[in-house]
């Protein structure tokens, strides 16, 4: 596995002393080539800010980026091969869908022109309008197509699915499955819609407050925490001097959300008569997300 | 097992992203060629119905003394301030959308600086050709003077007359671009306050020439430079202008 994206130490800081935001702060992470990461957290957790620093289109205030084994900032050599649609993305008042179409093919050497058409029948984008008339749905189409059809080495897309209806996010799903099967790139994927998107990934990225809270493999990730249901003194003496996620009462039950339980601890909790559930990804990252224990894979407070 | 990706096809020439620069920013043609044509075809053939009908109704000297006023009309002034809103549109819209492409801000600049001299070039053979056509006509059959009124008009030669057009075309599209440079750059806080200090300068300006009793020298000055001396300083405003832009843009962040 050869390194695409590698940030050490990555800060990002709008303004000064009392004002100042930390959009990014102290976060290291590794994108390896070829596959589809997630980037997950919630509005406003730092994605866009840190897709942007990726593209170079936002400079850092602290930290290194290599993408491609280069700055990006500034770097044609690197930015040739990338291709970042915002889901604010703006366009020039003039352009009907038709321009985007038409102008897209000039940046990317590996642009399906087939591909494209076929996509713009199947999102059913009407070609002819004018970009800022297009509907939040369109508007996402638009850069879900010139991110697909690209072929960039490396993809991002930025909550893709924003407008789309239930058929537009599963054609999108399938559409990049099985393109990426046949043209394999590197695809960074934000979203917070995290349990459509779950089967697509296998490595997620979870930022938090501009800090990277996890960096794993989706597959390591699903069983690294499960939920441990019963009566509620028996969850808390099974729990106690364990890594708990997440705690959950009603009554008399209590569900804690416990990280890393091993064949030993499995069966210890059977034996006191709780129960065992499976995480899914998405309770996961909002259990992580949420509390104040959450455990930080890296990063300091603010 | 961390060794770093290879690129798999080769980086596209410098010149090559700078050109893709200038064909984003051109296309949709309707906006730099057939907008821009079909406005000043519209208010032409309105002044010419204009001057027409004031023809229509005067002989000999009145017709003369007419055909001498009309040479003070700002009819054809209009495609100017056109180009110079095509320049802010290009910069503050096309920018996000490059930068999301893939372009370096280094290539979107040259980009932008080269498509604003090529337009120049192309509307300031329009203009000089129209003239041409002008005089041939005979004031268009009504002594009008539409592309040779006395803010551009020159007794130098065609080529001159295609120097001035081409100076003041330039000036405008790189006075759109650094405003446009700068409200990408600080926004709107940054376009305020850059306009209020331009008008500071030029109060400033107009007040140290109202007290020292200089307004008759300038306006000496302006009428030995003529409209090619005039147009030939607009050169070094829009000169600063690019430069100035350029190293705006070089460390701009586009916003949503």
């Amino acid at each position: 596995m050869t390194t695409v994206i590698r940030v050490d130490g990555l800060s990002k800081t709008y303004g000064h002393g009392a004002n100042a935001v930390h959009a990014v702060s102290d976060a290291s992470v590794a994108l390896e080539e070829n596959r589809i990461h997630g980037l997950l957290g919630r509005n406003g957790a730092g994605k866009t800010t840190l897709m942007q620093l990726l593209t170079g289109q936002e400079f850092a205030t602290a930290g290194t980026i290599e993408v491609f084994g280069e700055n990006p900032v500034e770097n044609a050599r690197v930015l040739d091969r990338v291709c970042f649609i915002k889901e604010s993305q703006r366009y020039p008042e003039d352009f009907r869908v038709k321009h985007v179409l038409r102008s897209a093919p000039w940046f990317f050497p590996e642009w399906d022109q087939d591909f494209a058409e076929k996509l713009v029948e199947r999102f059913r984008l009407p070609v002819n309008r004018r970009v800022k008339r297009l509907s939040r749905g369109q508007l996402s189409a638009v850069g879900v197509i010139v991110g697909l059809a690209s072929r960039a080495p490396l993809t991002f897309f930025d909550e893709p699915y924003l407008g789309l209806d239930a058929v537009a996010r599963q054609l999108f799903y399938d559409t990049l499955l099985a393109d990426f099967a046949e043209h394999p790139r590197t695809v960074v994927l934000s979203t917070h819609l995290i349990d459509e998107v779950s089967n697509l990934l296998e490595h997620v990225v979870v930022i938090d407050d501009g800090r990277i809270i996890i960096d794993a493999d989706a597959d390591e990730l699903r069983g690294s925490a499960v939920d441990v249901v019963g009566v509620r003194s028996a969850v808390e003496a099974f729990t106690a001097g364990r890594e708990v996620l997440h705690r959950n009462a009603l009554g008399g039950l209590a569900t804690a959300t416990v990280a890393g339980l091993d064949e030993a601890g499995r069966a210890e909790a059977r034996a006191a008569g709780l129960e065992l559930a499976p995480v899914s990804l998405q309770q996961l990252v909002v259990r992580t997300t949420t509390d104040e224990t959450a455990v930080r894979t890296n990063g300091v407070p603010a | 097992m961390t060794a770093i990706a290879a690129s798999t096809h080769a980086p596209a020439s410098p010149g090559t992203r700078v050109w893709r620069i200038v064909r984003l920013l051109t296309a949709n043609p309707m906006t730099t060629v057939g907008m821009p044509l079909m406005v000043l075809g519209l208010i032409f053939a309105g002044t010419w119905f204009i001057w027409w009908l004031i023809m229509a109704s005067m002989s000999g000297a009145d017709a003369q003394d007419a055909a001498e006023g009309i040479r003070y009309n700002g009819a054809g002034a209009w495609i100017f301030v056109y180009m110079l809103v095509v320049a802010v549109q290009a910069v503050n819209l096309a920018f996000p959308l490059a930068l999301g492409y893939g372009s370096t801000r280094r290539a979107f600049s040259a980009g932008a600086a080269l498509t604003f001299v090529m337009l120049s070039v192309a509307y300031a053979s329009i203009m000089t050709f129209a003239r041409w056509l002008e005089v041939l006509t005979d004031g268009w059959g009504v002594l009008g003077s539409f592309f040779g009124t006395n803010y551009f008009a020159t007794d130098a030669g065609w080529l001159a007359q295609w120097w001035i057009y081409f100076c003041w075309f330039v000036f405008f599209f790189f006075t759109g671009l650094i405003f446009a440079a700068i409200f990408v750059r600080w926004r709107a806080f940054g376009l305020t306050t850059s306009l209020l200090a331009l008008g500071v300068l030029v109060v400033a300006a107009a007040a140290a020439i109202t007290l020292t009793d200089s307004w008759p020298r300038v306006w000496e000055t302006l009428l030995g430079l003529g409209t090619l001396g005039v147009a030939s300083w607009m050169l070094v405003p829009a000169v600063l202008a690019a430069g100035l832009g350029h190293l705006l843009l070089r460390r701009a962040t586009p916003r949503s």
